[in-house]
Order: C-alpha cells, then sequence, then structure tokens
C-alpha cells in the first residue's frame, strides 16, 4: 500500500439543519503516530471523527481511511470508541468483548480467549463473567475499550477516552495507547484535556468552532508562544524595573518576563553588572493548554483543560 | 456480500440469543398456552350454559289425545331430518281445556320453562301464539299441522312411509372448488395469525440499541442494512423456535385425536400438500420478513418507549388490512386476486392461498422471488431514513432546499 497516510481529510464539511458543524477541516494522520483532535466540546471533534469512519456523511470535503475512500469498506481494520458509551446490559464482559470483535470479524471463540486475557492484562480478571450491568461505569468504559482493540486494528480512533475514567484508570488507558503504537497501530483521539495529548501525542489538531486552527507537533504548538523566564534577584533595587524588558512582572520576590528575543544572556550580563545578583533563574517552555489558548483565543477555548 | 452476509450473522445470532436466554422468553413461550387454558374453560362454560337453555326450551301445542298422537309422530320424522345442534326445541302437548286461548298464552308466561310458541284451534285453521324473538318455532308448528292433515285425507298411518331411499355415501375423487377456496383460505389465516402474534414485536427491536447507545457501536461498525437484517432474522429465529414447540404440542395433541385431524385436512390443494406447505412455510418466511421490516423501520423512527406503543394500533391495523385485502381476493381470476398477490405487503398471504386452486408451480417462484426484492428494498429504506433521521446523515428532509448548491466532484464518491 503506497498510502503513508492512515486517515486523509480534506475539506469536510457538516450542515446540521442551518448550523455548520463543521466547516471545511483538513487533516492527515500519518501511520504509526498518535494523533490528537484537541478542541473545546462542541468544537466539532465528534462530527469529524464520524464523518472520517463513515458513520455520517460529510456534505462536502472527502475523506479515505487507508487510501480507502469508502471508510466502511475497511471497517475491519478499525476500532472505534465512541464518545456516547454504551454495551448491552446483559451480557457478560467476556461475550460484550467478542461481540465487539465479531462486528469487526474477529472469529468468536478467538475474540472470547482474547478478551480473557486483556481483561486480565488491565485488572479486570476478576470481571470476566461479570454482567455489564454490575460493573461500574469506569470499569465499564474499559471493558469496551478493550472491545474495540480486541480484534487488533491498524487503526484505533477513540472519542474522548479520558473522560469518565479516574486517574489510576487514565494512566492504564495511556499505557494501553502506548502500547497499541508500539504494536504498530495509529491512533487517532480526541480530547478536551490538554494534559493527557501533551504527553501522547506525536501530531495534534485544534479543532475550534468547526474549523481546523493548526496542525503539527506539540513542540509546534508551544512554539506559537515565546518563551517565558521567572527571575529573582538577590538584592532587589529601584531600578530593577527599569532592566528588565517591557512585559516584566513582579510576583512575590520575582518577576516574570518574556524571554528577549536574542537570548538572556545579554540580560543576565546587565542585572549581575548592576549588582541585582541571581537567587533564582528558571526558563520555561509555554504548556499546551496556553499555546491552545493562544491558539483559538480565550473565547473559543470553551471548556478545555 | 460474504462481509455482509456475516456481520448480519453477528447480529442475528447477538439477538436470537439475547431473547432466548431470559425469563420473560419462557412466558412468551408458554402464553398460548394461557389463551388455551382460557379458551377452555370458556368454552366448557359457554356450552353448558347452551346445553342447559336448549334442554329448558319447549315448543307446545294444544290437542286431544288423537291429534296429539299424530303431532308426534310428524315431528319424530321431521325432527330426525334436522343435525343434531339445529333441532327445533321439543314439542309439548297439553290436553285441551275449557279456553285454549287462555291456555295457550298461560304457556307462554310459564316461568320455570321457555316455552316459544304455542299452537290451539283446528288443525285446519290453527292459532299460534309466538314470543317474539322466536322466528322460526312458529313456522314448524304450522307445518307439523300440515304434514297431519295431509296424511289424514290420503288415509295414511301417522308412522307409514311411502318410499325406501338408499343413501349412498360418496368421496368425491376432485375436491370441489369451495373446499379449495377454504383450505386457502385455512393457508391466509394461518400465516396471518403467525405473523400477527410474532412480527408486531420488530418495532420495538431497535428500541434497546437506541436506549443503551449500542446503535453506536453498531453503526460504526457494520452497515445498517446489516443491523437491520440481522435483528430480523435473529427475531424470525425466535419465532421458528415458537412454532416449532407449539407445532410439536400440536401434533402430539392431534395424534390423540386423529379422526379429528383427518377431518381437519379438508380438500388437497391443487399442487398437493407436501408443496403447499413448504410454499407456506416460505411465505410465512416472507410475510414475517416484510411485515417486520417495515414495523422494524418504522419503529425504529421513535424515540420513546410511549411512540412505540402508539405504534403498534396502526401497526396491527395494517395487518389485518393485508388479510382482509388477502382474504376478500381468495378466488382464482379477480382483478382484486391479481392485486392481492401483486401487491408486496398481502403478496405473501395472497399467494399462500393461491396454491390451493391453482396447480401451476412458477408463479411461486415468481412470487417468492418479487417478495425477496421488496424484503431487500424495504430495509435499505428503513436503514435510509434511520440514517436520515436519527444519525442525521445523507440528503435528509427538506435540507437541499436551503442548502448552497453543491459542485458534484466535491461530493465523496461512494
Amino acid at each position: 500500500m503506497s498510502e503513508s497516510a492512515a486517515v486523509r481529510a480534506t475539506g469536510l464539511t457538516k450542515y446540521f439543519g442551518g448550523k455548520t458543524a463543521v466547516d471545511g477541516v483538513d487533516l492527515s494522520v500519518p501511520k504509526g503516530m498518535i494523533y490528537g483532535v484537541l478542541g473545546p466540546n462542541g468544537a466539532g471533534k465528534t462530527t469529524t471523527l464520524r464523518m472520517l469512519l463513515g458513520i455520517i456523511e460529510p456534505d462536502k470535503g472527502s475523506r479515505a481511511i487507508f487510501g480507502n475512500p469508502r471508510p466502511r469498506a475497511v471497517g475491519d481494520r478499525v476500532g472505534y470508541l465512541p464518545e456516547e458509551r454504551g454495551l448491552y446490559p446483559a451480557m457478560k464482559a467476556r461475550e460484550a468483548i467478542a461481540f465487539m470483535g465479531a462486528l469487526r470479524g474477529l472469529d468468536w471463540a478467538e475474540g472470547r480467549a482474547r478478551a480473557a486475557e486483556m481483561l486480565d492484562n488491565a485488572g479486570l480478571g476478576h470481571a470476566i463473567d461479570s454482567k455489564i450491568k454490575q460493573l461500574s461505569k469506569g470499569m465499564a468504559q474499559l471493558v469496551q475499550l478493550l472491545g474495540s482493540i480486541v480484534h487488533k486494528p491498524d487503526l484505533i480512533v477513540l472519542d474522548e477516552p479520558f473522560s469518565g475514567l479516574d486517574p489510576v484508570n487514565q494512566e492504564r488507558l495511556e499505557a494501553l495507547i502506548v502500547a497499541e503504537q508500539a504494536r504498530g497501530a495509529t491512533i487517532l483521539f480526541s480530547t478536551h484535556v490538554m494534559a493527557h495529548a501533551e504527553r501522547l501525542c506525536d501530531r495534534l489538531a485544534i479543532i475550534a468552532g468547526g474549523r481546523r486552527r493548526f496542525e503539527g507537533t506539540v513542540d509546534d504548538a508551544r512554539a506559537r508562544l515565546p518563551m517565558r523566564a521567572v527571575y529573582t534577584p538577590r538584592a532587589a533595587g529601584a531600578d530593577l524595573a527599569r532592566l528588565l524588558p517591557g512585559d516584566a512582572e513582579q510576583v512575590g520576590d520575582s518577576w516574570r518576563f518574556t524571554l528577549p528575543d536574542d537570548g538572556i544572556e545579554p540580560l543576565l550580563g546587565t542585572l549581575i553588572a548592576g549588582g541585582h545578583g541571581i537567587a533564582g533563574l528558571s526558563i520555561e517552555r509555554p504548556r499546551l493548554h496556553d499555546a491552545f489558548v493562544r491558539i483559538v483565543g480565550r473565547a473559543d477555548a470553551g471548556d478545555v483543560e | 456480500m460474504s462481509r455482509l452476509a456475516r456481520q448480519t450473522a453477528v447480529i442475528a445470532r447477538r439477538d436470537f440469543v439475547a431473547t432466548v436466554a431470559t425469563p420473560t422468553f419462557l412466558l412468551f413461550l408458554l402464553a398460548p398456552m394461557f389463551m388455551i387454558l382460557f379458551g377452555l374453560v370458556g368454552g366448557l362454560g359457554a356450552s353448558h350454559m347452551a346445553s342447559g337453555a336448549s334442554g329448558r326450551a319447549q315448543i307446545a301445542a294444544i290437542a286431544d289425545d288423537a291429534t296429539a298422537e299424530r303431532l308426534r309422530a310428524a315431528d319424530r320424522a321431521l325432527r330426525a331430518t334436522y343435525h343434531p345442534q339445529m333441532r327445533p326445541a321439543d314439542l309439548r302437548i297439553e290436553a285441551s281445556q275449557a279456553d285454549p286461548a287462555a291456555q295457550a298464552r298461560a304457556l307462554l308466561a310459564e316461568r320455570d320453562k321457555d316455552i316459544y310458541a304455542v299452537l290451539y284451534g283446528p288443525l285446519e285453521r290453527p292459532t299460534i301464539l309466538r314470543e317474539a324473538t322466536s322466528e322460526r318455532s312458529a313456522p314448524y308448528l304450522a307445518f307439523l299441522a300440515e304434514q297431519v292433515l295431509r296424511a289424514d285425507r290420503a288415509g295414511l298411518a301417522p308412522d307409514a312411509a311411502l318410499s325406501r331411499p338408499d343413501i349412498q355415501s360418496v368421496s368425491r375423487a376432485a375436491p370441489s372448488r369451495t373446499g379449495r377456496q377454504s383450505t386457502g383460505f385455512a393457508a391466509i389465516f394461518v400465516v396471518f395469525f403467525l405473523t400477527l402474534l410474532l412480527a408486531g414485536q420488530a418495532v420495538g427491536m431497535l428500541a434497546e440499541e437506541k436506549g443503551n447507545k449500542v446503535i453506536e457501536i453498531l453503526a460504526a461498525a457494520v452497515p445498517l442494512e446489516a443491523v437491520f437484517l440481522g435483528k430480523l432474522i435473529g427475531m424470525f429465529g425466535v419465532a421458528l423456535l415458537f412454532i416449532a414447540f407449539w407445532g410439536a404440542m400440536g401434533l402430539a395433541g392431534f395424534r390423540l385425536v386423529p379422526e379429528g385431524a383427518m377431518a381437519l385436512a379438508g380438500a388437497t390443494p391443487a399442487i398437493g400438500w407436501p408443496l403447499f406447505l413448504v410454499f407456506g412455510a416460505a411465505y410465512f418466511t416472507m410475510a414475517y420478513m416484510l411485515l417486520g421490516a417495515v414495523f422494524l423501520g418504522v419503529g425504529s423512527q421513535a424515540s420513546t418507549v410511549r411512540e412505540i406503543q402508539m405504534l403498534s394500533l396502526p401497526i396491527t391495523i395494517f395487518q389485518f388490512g393485508m388479510f382482509g385485502l388477502a382474504a376478500v381476493a381468495n378466488g382464482p381470476g379477480s382483478p382484486l386476486a391479481l392485486f392481492a398477490q401483486i401487491f408486496p405487503f398481502s403478496s405473501p398471504y395472497a399467494m399462500a392461498a393461491h396454491g390451493a386452486t391453482d396447480p401451476r408451480i412458477w408463479p411461486h417462484l415468481l412470487a417468492l422471488g418479487w417478495q425477496l426484492v421488496w424484503v431487500a428494498l424495504t430495509i435499505t429504506a428503513a436503514a435510509r431514513f434511520f440514517r436520515m433521521g436519527v444519525l442525521k446523515s445523507g440528503p435528509g428532509g427538506f435540507r437541499w432546499l436551503r442548502r448552497p448548491a453543491v459542485t458534484p466532484d466535491s461530493l465523496t464518491p461512494m
């Protein structure tokens, strides 16, 4: 297969009623990557994923999975965890996972065997024969996640996979995603929690208001904001503020300012020469969250954490 | 195609297992038992009441002894020609008193017996009083009087017979047209009854998935057509289990009363019993799939259980409509019959009956193919409406009226 992108979309557009939910989104997810789609709730992330998977048809634009313009034709190579979780309550955990595998072309017996193994590895070995309705919400969600990867798909699409999980299970999920990447799968997930994206994503796209605002690596996104320095003088003085860059603001004993374009060294020289000394100095890379707010604007940042 | 079949089988299997492996299924399976039980109790009660009533009912004649004997003889002879259940009320003869008219009125007014009619006066000009609601007793009494007079005039003894009939029983080689039509009607009724009992369930089948959001998983993994068809086949499996169970019970029941089974067999259909039954089973399958697909499609649009409950009435009426159409058109050759056979949703019923009167095989193969096409069409349409209405996808509603023009090359090839 010559196609290097696992997922490619151009100009995806979807109208709901008179409203434009997704407005010309372009996306390209290279094979083997963990790719994040970031944005506040209601930004159009879910609609975009659903169009990519062929659950709904775009009103405009085109998409391809593994080079195939009909995503459903390659459905057996795809695993999907929808945002709206749901399993048959009366099914046992093992059967639920095997059923989801069977929907994607996996043999029932094989699915059951794998289900037991996966549940054991995920620390849910005691729940193999429990019915879904007997599990906690977080456990059921984990079962559903296992069900969406039991057939070892080449592309895994997870819609807000972290929401509803406690921190311990969030960590388990991160490990699972990394393990799936190591197996060779491409992972595409959406989230409105920047911390997960920051740790996991090889590349990411930021969507807000139905439009793609950014595409690149986490570092690319952070590079949108200058680095910031926090400086604590040994001896403060009246002329200190004059020596520091114009945007410097005092926070307790320290000063925060944007790193000058020519680097920190000339400034340090001036400060030492002025007799202020250096009690503390740190240079901070901007966090993804700050970059996100910068990219989409505070008004559009919504509920992003 | 094999992928679609496999996906359909996965859905069907899940539905079948999920339905059968519940305590509710036992209730469903045994429900007809209650019906039979109540039917038996009700039937016994009704027949008891009926026999009690007929035992008390009488017709009366006020006559002297000589006439009484002759009236009784005429009554015996005439009564013997009736079917036991259709016989007139027992004849009671009262000796004539001073005022027969008053005596007759007193008889009619009696409390402990139901007297339908009373005859008094000379046989040449008898007066018959009858209850307002009784219509057949008075002519019967009049005819008895006439018979007695005729025998008198001819000088015949009361029990004398002028003719000696030789009655022979002959079984017909070719069943009558009416017999075959009633076999046809029985086929329509059986197919209809089973569909009515079993296919209506289809209306609520997607409610579960919509309620617990599993529909998102299904819709993502397999085509909606496979979901719909799979659900239909799963439920059909449940229906077959139901029929197999009660079929076996029924056969066991018939073994106890073989004469009853023979009587029920009726007229042999034109295509012969084996083919008639095979086609009957095929038409039941088609009726189930066709109506089930319609109900499933309609039900999938409903968003609440209340809406689904509201839908069950129009659905039952629709089924009765198709049954009525097929039943009215039960008779070869009429334009209405042809219509009922062609119209897809009445076709399985009408064609199930068709084999009773028409010996040709090819119309059945044609009809089954035609119905199969409609099963596919209905499922496709149901899936499409579901995609538009519920998943909000595709060219739904009247959105194209408001939407800016889209150039064809910007559309996703599908």
